[in-house]
């Protein structure tokens, strides 16, 4: 991207920038509510049932974390303008300063009035409420401005700042009541584990440049075939329940293997366009799926009842308080997700196999003349990919759900995806990405349980304007490998 | 010579029997009768007039949307966010419904301007997340697609509400000049076809005949190369956005005003995604989408037939077309594979052609 272009971005921003702090001055002019005394309760312990070892209530005034939040983003803001000093002079910095001030005084009254004048129920509630996001908006613009060129301080300061709204924003919803924060991090990571391997199986494919688009569909059908072969494996041939567990997740690896493999044959042999590929196979897996269930498993119940895998807590680790109940307390499946995340990251880094199919990735002409098989290495990477994305599947009926729904998978392979960018193609790097996003989605649930004013279908909007932004946000950071998509033809 | 026509003519046909054999394999797996599912779907999209008048109709949103995705993938890009220009076509149409209430000529004529303006403003979003952003189109537009989809169903449910209750059925119906006048009894509005076929013209010459089309076709084969001989892409490809979100904006306030009357929460229905397949099918040449809109259109329209004479769910239709895709993208890559095979016994050097297009048609 060209810098003039880069310049406009930054000049939309602060042009809305400036038109929202008048806005908020107007509503900090008119509006004379004052905060009342309120405090917030956090639950830290998981449930009565957990080993983990219990501790105390964490207890936040609401209006008091509000203060520390609005300093915090000032200080954030500051800090920011300060290190322009060394690289561009006196003026930039003046007003650098003064706008990373006002951005964050700005974002937490914004905010503060937010809570303020909807415990009132009134209807500017929601525009308090988007000076607040703004004010983010104008913060997360300046950091960007700021750390152009030094890219990890800038991740930093926006994971900082956004990591305290979210924070900040849940004090507000659970103000005068308790909620479960052990509880709410433990869902989130139930709710990021299948994207989280949705994206795994993303880097899998795309480290050997064969864009998997399909991955929605993989899980799709392997979640199908999870439930049937669970299902007949448990209520036909009445096989103990570990059995069955294992027959369904055989079934699922097979399904994603198959379609892995089938997409492999399409995009390395026929060279066809990768991304017409994956879209016909999510179509046809969609079809597929909604058929042969509308035909076999609504027909035949209890051919869709594979149980779910009971919690399996790590002795010692799972007594450590916070830390125990949402790492240590899970099904296998999460530490299955665990155990490939690392050997994906092992395999892809430090071994023969993973430099061959980085090579296979930036230069597949480079790797043919050194003798490695490009159409072989792409086919068994995908087919991994596959077998990966299938795993996603298995978890979403043998770990979560327990049963099979149409179109169950609702755009987590796409997620996933998104959360493969964002982690810049590194496997720990896209379980952290999935971590937000299943943050994302566990935190929606409990506004809704939380009675949050804000419209149920906004709150189901969030995961996707997550991405939307999160990606935004990693501009020009993310850099594909070289020769992703593009079909590798011998000379 | 005879042995490679003989080639050719097995190149067309082979996906359609590849396509029936695989449904033909499910079919027999679940115990159907593979003979009578086809001949309910024939029968169910031709057997009256009244069920070729729904081919036509349900051909029209698919037409609209198929040749408007031949201008973006013309252009090298990937506007999948079509499901969710339709939705903010049906919207900002709804709104023109509800709120004006002149005869019907001015109506109608706002309703779909009103449509075409919220399907362009919902692509053009895309393209500016994707070039100041750096979000790739996909993404883009498949979250826009969910956001427009809470958007809907939040205005359906809160200020649109009917008097009795908001449930997925939609709004309350339209007042009548907001619906489109159809063809006697028949469920098809000719003024939806005329404005659909006028479209296929229209963006046929757009992209042959002007410098426009020849651009957006330059940054389709390289975009890099053509951002560097001169081609203005910033203003292409939000013009580019917004031409393919303004005909899907007008298949939804057709699709709203012509189909159903009302607002509905599932008013894209999944057309984004089949008319996806249209334009691939059509390899982006505009000529060739109302033919294979009328096959898929037939195939949509056909299929509830099983559920109701066979008790099959209907999603057959759906793995036929998306079989029907894949067997036509093998063939073709065999067809690829074959000629390479052939000029190299010929002894000249393959072509590039597959390795450098980032050809959005392949």
């Amino acid at each position: 991207m060209d810098k003039r272009r880069k310049k406009f971005f930054y000049a939309l921003i602060y042009a809305g920038a400036a038109l929202l702090l008048a806005l908020c001055l107007t509503l900090c002019a008119t509006a004379t509510y004052t905060q009342p005394e309120q405090s917030t309760t956090f639950v830290l312990n998981a449930g009565s049932e957990s080993q983990a070892l219990p501790v105390g209530d964490l207890v936040l005034p609401s209006a008091m974390t509000w203060y520390v939040y609005g300093l915090v983003c000032a200080f954030v803001g500051g800090w920011q303008a300060a290190r322009l000093l060394q690289r561009n002079g006196w003026a930039l910095l003046a007003v650098s300063a003064l706008a990373g001030i006002a951005g964050g005084v700005w974002a937490a009254t914004g905010a503060l009035y937010a809570a303020v004048l909807l415990m009132g129920g009134e209807v500017w509630a929601g525009a308090a409420l988007l000076t607040g996001l703004a004010g983010l908006v104008f913060l997360a613009g300046l950091a960007g401005l700021v750390c152009a060129r030094r890219r990890i301080s800038l991740s930093i300061a926006l994971t900082a700042i956004a990591i305290l709204a979210v924070f900040a924003f849940l004090i507000w919803a659970a103000r005068d009541r308790s909620t479960n924060l052990t509880g709410l991090l433990s869902s989130a990571l139930l709710r990021s584990v299948p994207i989280a391997l949705a994206a795994l199986s993303g880097v899998l494919c795309e480290r050997c440049a064969v864009i998997n688009i399909a991955i929605e569909g993989m899980m799709l059908t392997s979640a199908f075939f999870a439930a049937l072969f669970g299902s007949v494996a448990a209520n036909i041939w009445h096989w103990p329940s570990w059995a069955a567990f294992i027959c369904g997740l055989f079934g699922a690896l097979l399904a994603g293997a198959l379609l892995g493999l089938l997409l492999a044959v399409l995009a390395v042999h026929f060279k066809v366009d990768q991304i017409i590929a994956g879209t016909a196979i999510n179509i046809l897996a969609v079809g597929l799926t909604s058929f042969l269930s509308s035909r076999i498993l609504s027909e035949f119940q209890n051919l869709n009842n594979p149980g779910i895998l009971n919690r399996v807590s790590i002795p010692l680790l799972s007594r450590i308080p916070v830390i125990g109940p949402i790492f240590f307390e899970q099904n296998v499946l999460v530490y299955m997700l665990f155990a490939v995340m690392a050997i994906t990251h092992i395999m892809l880094f430090y071994t023969r196999w993973g430099l061959r199919t980085r090579a296979v990735g930036e230069h597949p002409r480079a790797a043919d003349t050194l003798g490695i098989d490009v159409f072989k290495n792409r086919y068994v990477n995908v087919t991994l990919g596959g077998m990966v994305a299938g795993l996603g599947g298995a978890f979403l009926i043998l770990g979560s759900v327990g049963r099979f729904d149409e179109m169950m998978t609702a755009g987590k392979g796409f997620i996933g995806l998104a959360a493969m960018i964002f982690g810049k193609w590194m496997p720990f790097g896209a379980f952290g990405a999935a971590l937000i996003f299943g943050f994302a989605d566990a935190l929606q649930t409990r506004l809704a349980i939380l009675q949050v004013a804000i419209p149920s279908q906004f709150l189901l909007m969030a995961p996707y304007l997550v991405t939307m932004i999160a990606l935004a946000g990693v501009i020009g950071e993310a850099i594909p490998p070289a020769a992703d998509g593009q079909p590798y033809e011998k000379q | 010579m005879t042995r490679i026509r003989l080639n050719d003519v097995l190149l067309v046909v082979a996906p359609i029997f590849l396509a029936l054999f695989f449904t033909t394999v499910i079919l027999l797996a679940v115990g159907a009768s593979p003979w009578d599912a086809y001949r309910n779907i024939l029968a169910g999209a031709f057997e009256s007039p009244e069920k070729i008048a729904d081919v036509v109709a349900a051909c029209v949103p698919l037409v609209l949307c198929g040749v408007g995705m031949c201008i973006t993938f013309t252009a090298g890009q990937w506007n999948v966010g079509v499901e969710g220009q339709i939705i903010l076509g049906a919207l900002f149409a709804t709104w023109v419904a509800r709120n004006l209430l002149w005869p019907q000529a001015p109506v109608l004529t706002l309703m779909l301007l009103a449509g075409m303006l919220g399907g362009a403003l919902w692509g053009v979003i895309a393209a500016l997340l994707k070039i100041y952003g750096n979000v790739h189109e996909i993404f883009g537009g498949l979250g826009l697609n969910y956001v427009a989809q809470g958007l809907a169903i939040w205005l359906i449910f809160n200020p649109w509400r009917p008097a009795d209750g908001a449930t997925m059925s939609g709004t309350d119906p339209f007042p009548d000049p907001a619906w489109m006048p159809r063809l006697a009894h028949l469920r098809v509005s000719p003024l939806a076809v005329i404005l659909a076929l006028l479209a296929v013209v229209v963006v046929y010459f757009l992209l042959r005949g002007t410098r426009w089309g020849l651009e957006l076709r330059a940054m389709g084969k390289n975009f890099r190369s053509a951002y560097l001989l001169g081609v203005p892409s910033t203003p292409r490809l939000l013009t580019a956005f917004a031409a393919c979100g303004a005909l899907a904006g007008l298949a939804g306030a057709i699709r709203c005003s012509a189909r159903y009357g009302r607002m509905i929460p599932d008013i894209a229905g999944g057309q984004g995604y089949l008319s996806l397949l249209v334009a691939l099918l059509a390899v982006s040449r505009p000529q060739w989408v109302p033919f294979i809109a009328f096959f898929f259109a037939a195939v949509g329209v056909g299929s509830p037939r099983l559920e109701l004479n066979m008790h099959l769910d209907s999603s057959l239709g759906g793995v036929l077309r998306a079989s029907m895709v894949l067997a036509v993208m093998m063939v073709a890559g065999l067809r690829m594979l074959l000629n390479q095979r052939r000029a190299r016994a010929a002894g000249e050097t393959p072509s590039q052609d597959v390795v450098e297009s980032g050809d959005a048609a392949g």
